[in-house]
């Protein structure tokens, strides 16, 4: 493999893997903020033991994404050095204030896992908000950069030398607003509902009680709030698209030629060689009147650009579509789940069909997050700074990528394998007693410690 | 004081901060293997119950330090991570299968014989690698052999990281890292009144000082040929510090010795601070010598000026963090600072 294409395997596979947990990492420390929160309200066990469930979930899952997260962080240099070179000097700040606020995340996870025992119940809720305050501030400084590698902004180049350096205007290019809002949403999205098709699977699996009850509701009220926001904010940035990134938009609904009157095609593969369509639902005029309101809206196409600045429009447009279907697939099973909830009168429905939905749209919101971060960065192909650097001339000309590659890639392996089984291990254990007393945090003696304690 | 050295100054601290928390843990793992016996079970109970609450924490350091170097300096840094591609990969490798290794020996691999030990192996073998490369890595800048040339530089295949002095550097930072957390287990060992363990984790701690100080006196008279430009900003500017390292290090052994723990933990994160301490101010003004002045490898004002901003309003809010969660979990309820040891 030559090294571009080898920097490019090793990166991809890098994010492709963390990307689940960095998501993960954002969603579930809302979701343990809410539970342990209704818990104390209500003094109520059941949603207590949620909570503590999913803590020994968390310490597996946040520490996996904490040393995936360093593989990309050293990548960034490793693989991408004249990239690291130009992004260091003008959004470099970005990446130190996620260390910060990774700072944040790790200390209190530290605290929630282990303060089980150690601290009060109030404090002990309350360390939970500085995990997901702060996941959700990593998540804005991370895609902040990202929106920087769209929409450059902050400075000027001129002879291979960066001047005119502004890193505030560089953080507050035109996509930092649309992607930083979207990847947050769908980090919530996806741990909702990836947090409710666990409980709907052991539903399905005829185990009908009240805890699992709760943690359906507890998963499907996040996502429920969130994917409507969600599908606007999708909306938002496709537009953003049309001004910002014409090649990418044009690459995600396969425009070959700048006209007016564009139909919307779902699904299909458009071919750039010979500048058709097969196979899709063809939409006349559709995305003329989704992106400017009007049929006459005229969309720029993939001619309007040099062949070598050209995206490869089949793989984009896949993912996009992918991502826009997932999303509305797991709107459309909220919707109906909140509405049989409350013609029930706040019973929580239990249809199998229902839950076989629920069971399918946790795994298909997060391909959605994979394929959006497809779209974003296939799109922006062939720059890595969109029309400042190119990919090929970013990647390193360090020996043995081919090497790195394989070794990275079978980590990535095991690490998979293994948490897969630790998680289903986890999710086998007998429930614990659902007794107040033994299980609300706060200072313990050893004996109940011992008793209880490691049990949950 | 100008931008970049302030800034500088606030990564060293960081680096320092790395090594006296993340390397401790690191140090962790190397005792790991001589786990063996009737009290095995209690060692490795131990170091997890040591390392579960603040590891990753204390790993977020190494996050910090490079992103925060390749903001600071950005075109040295795209120059290290050509040059030292393979010592640096080497490291990454290590720090991804520690802390991966240990999260799944200390949750749920707890009675499986087979996975627990590969893990428990992979835990203590990414334990030592990872600091042996970081300070191969070190030691290859500190040599002042390296000619950076920014994004155009080519991989070096080991004239600058397999030489005599980054091997004796390299095994320096595993020992100093297993004093440091022998020394720190001494005290956890007697906040659970565990006079045995106390007494193991002592000895072992007195013999990795003494290791350590005999790689450091290597390493010192190698550093006229191996690091003509480190050694002679020693002998100008960084004496003193270097002379404090040696004091503490020869109160470390007695107070060690005689079961102060808490005065040694003290003395242990000292003397590691001013190694590093050392180190740097025998540099200046270099970041890479001979060719890239800690001035001329700076980025652009405006960025340092917002870094230099964030760092502060960053640490305002972390280091009270980090001071909680030492509290909660090392400080609170434990041994007194002059309390002997069993």
């Amino acid at each position: 493999m030559p090294n571009i294409l080898a920097a490019r395997a090793q990166m991809g596979t890098s994010l492709v893997f963390h990307i689940i947990f960095s998501v993960l990492g954002v969603g579930i420390p809302l979701l343990l903020c809410i539970a342990e929160g209704v818990a104390l309200w209500r003094k109520d066990p059941v949603w207590m033991a949620l909570a503590r469930r999913l803590t020994s979930a968390t310490a597996i899952i946040f520490a996996i994404g904490a040393v995936s997260g360093t593989i990309v962080e050293f990548e960034l240099g490793l693989l991408w050095p004249t990239y690291i070179n130009y992004t260091g000097a003008v959004v470099g700040p970005m990446f130190a204030f996620e260390g910060f606020a990774f700072f944040i995340e790790a200390i209190f996870i530290g605290i929630y896992l282990y303060g089980w025992n150690r601290v009060s119940p109030k404090i002990h809720w309350l360390s939970s908000f500085p995990i997901w305050i702060g996941g959700a501030a990593s998540a804005w400084f991370i895609t902040t950069t990202n929106s920087w590698m769209n929409t450059p902004a902050g400075f000027h180049f001129s002879h291979g030398q960066l001047i005119g350096v502004d890193s505030v205007q560089a953080i507050f290019n035109p996509s930092t607003p649309y992607e930083t809002v979207h990847m947050i949403l769908a980090s919530y999205v996806s741990s909702g509902f990836g947090l409710a098709a666990i409980y709907a699977w052991s539903m399905l699996r005829d185990k009908r009680d009240d805890y699992r009850r709760k943690g359906l509701l507890l998963g499907l009220a996040m996502g429920l709030i969130a994917i409507p926001l969600q599908i606007i904010s999708g909306d938002l940035n496709a537009r953003l698209l049309v001004r910002a990134q014409p090649a990418k938009l044009a690459a995600m609904e396969g425009v070959f030629k700048t006209s007016s009157h564009v139909p919307l095609h779902i699904g299909g593969i458009p071919d750039p060689k010979t500048e058709q369509y097969y196979f899709s639902l063809r939409i006349p005029n559709g995305l003329s009147i989704l992106a400017r309101f009007s049929p006459n809206g005229v969309i720029q196409g993939l001619d309007s650009f040099p062949p070598a600045d050209r995206p490869n429009p089949i793989p984009i447009h896949l993912a996009f579509d992918g991502m826009v279907g997932s999303g509305f697939f797991t709107f459309f099973v909220a919707l109906i789940f909140w509405l049989l909830y409350f013609m029930r009168k706040r019973l929580v429905p239990e249809q199998t069909w229902l839950l076989w939905g629920i069971l399918l749209a946790g795994p298909l919101s997060f391909l959605a997050v994979e394929l959006g971060w497809i779209v974003t960065e296939e799109g922006r192909q062939p720059w890595v700074i969109y029309y400042f650097l190119r990919t090929k001339d970013a990647a390193t000309p360090a020996p043995f990528l081919n090497i790195t590659f394989l070794i990275f890639s079978a980590i990535y392996v095991i690490l998979a394998i293994t948490l897969i089984v630790l998680l289903v291990r986890l999710a086998k254990k007998p429930l614990p007693k659902m007794e107040w007393s033994t299980i609300v945090s706060g200072e313990k003696s050893q004996s109940q410690v011992e008793e209880h304690g490691q049990r949950v | 004081m100008s931008l970049p050295y302030l800034l500088l100054t606030i990564l060293w601290l960081s680096l320092i901060a790395y090594a006296v928390l993340g390397g401790a843990d690191f140090g962790a793992g190397f005792w790991e293997p001589f786990s063996s016996g009737p009290q095995a079970q209690r060692r490795r109970d131990l170091i997890n119950q040591a390392l579960g609450p603040v590891w990753e924490a204390n790993h977020v350091w190494i996050i910090f330090l490079v992103v925060g170097l390749f903001s600071v300096f950005p075109t040295p840094f795209a120059a290290l991570v050509i040059i030292l591609f393979i010592p640096l990969t080497l490291a990454l490798l290590g720090i991804v299968l520690r802390g991966s290794a240990f999260v799944f020996r200390t949750h749920g691999l707890r009675y499986q014989k087979p996975a627990m030990i590969i893990w428990s192996r992979i835990f203590s073998f990414s334990s030592i690698i990872t600091p042996f490369f970081l300070g191969l890595s070190a030691a290859a800048v500190a040599s002042g052999r390296m000619h950076p040339r920014g994004p155009a530089s080519t991989t070096d295949l080991g004239s600058l990281w397999l030489t005599p002095f980054a091997l004796v550097i390299g095994c320096m930072s595993v020992a100093v890292c297993a004093t440091l957390s022998a020394i720190y287990l001494t005290v956890e060992a007697t906040n659970k009144h565990d006079r045995e363990l106390a007494e193991v984790f002592r000895q072992r701690g007195l013999s990795a000082a003494v290791a350590a100080d005999a790689f450091a006196i290597l390493g010192l008279a190698l550093a006229p040929i191996e690091a003509p430009i480190l050694w002679k900003g020693m002998l100008d500017h960084a004496w003193p510090l270097v002379l404090v390292t040696f004091l503490i290090g020869v109160a470390l052994l007695i107070v060690l010795a005689s079961r102060y723990y808490r005065i040694a933990r003290m003395l242990a994160v000292g003397e590691t601070a001013f190694l590093l301490g050392s180190w740097g101010v025998s540099q200046i003004p270099y970041l890479i010598p001979p060719d890239v002045t800690v001035d001329g490898g700076a980025g652009p004002t405006s960025t340092l000026l917002l870094l230099l901003i964030g760092f502060v309003i960053g640490m305002i809010i972390v280091l009270p963090s980090i001071w909680y969660l030492l509290y909660v979990f090392k400080l609170k309820g434990g041994m007194g600072v002059f309390e002997r040891g069993l």
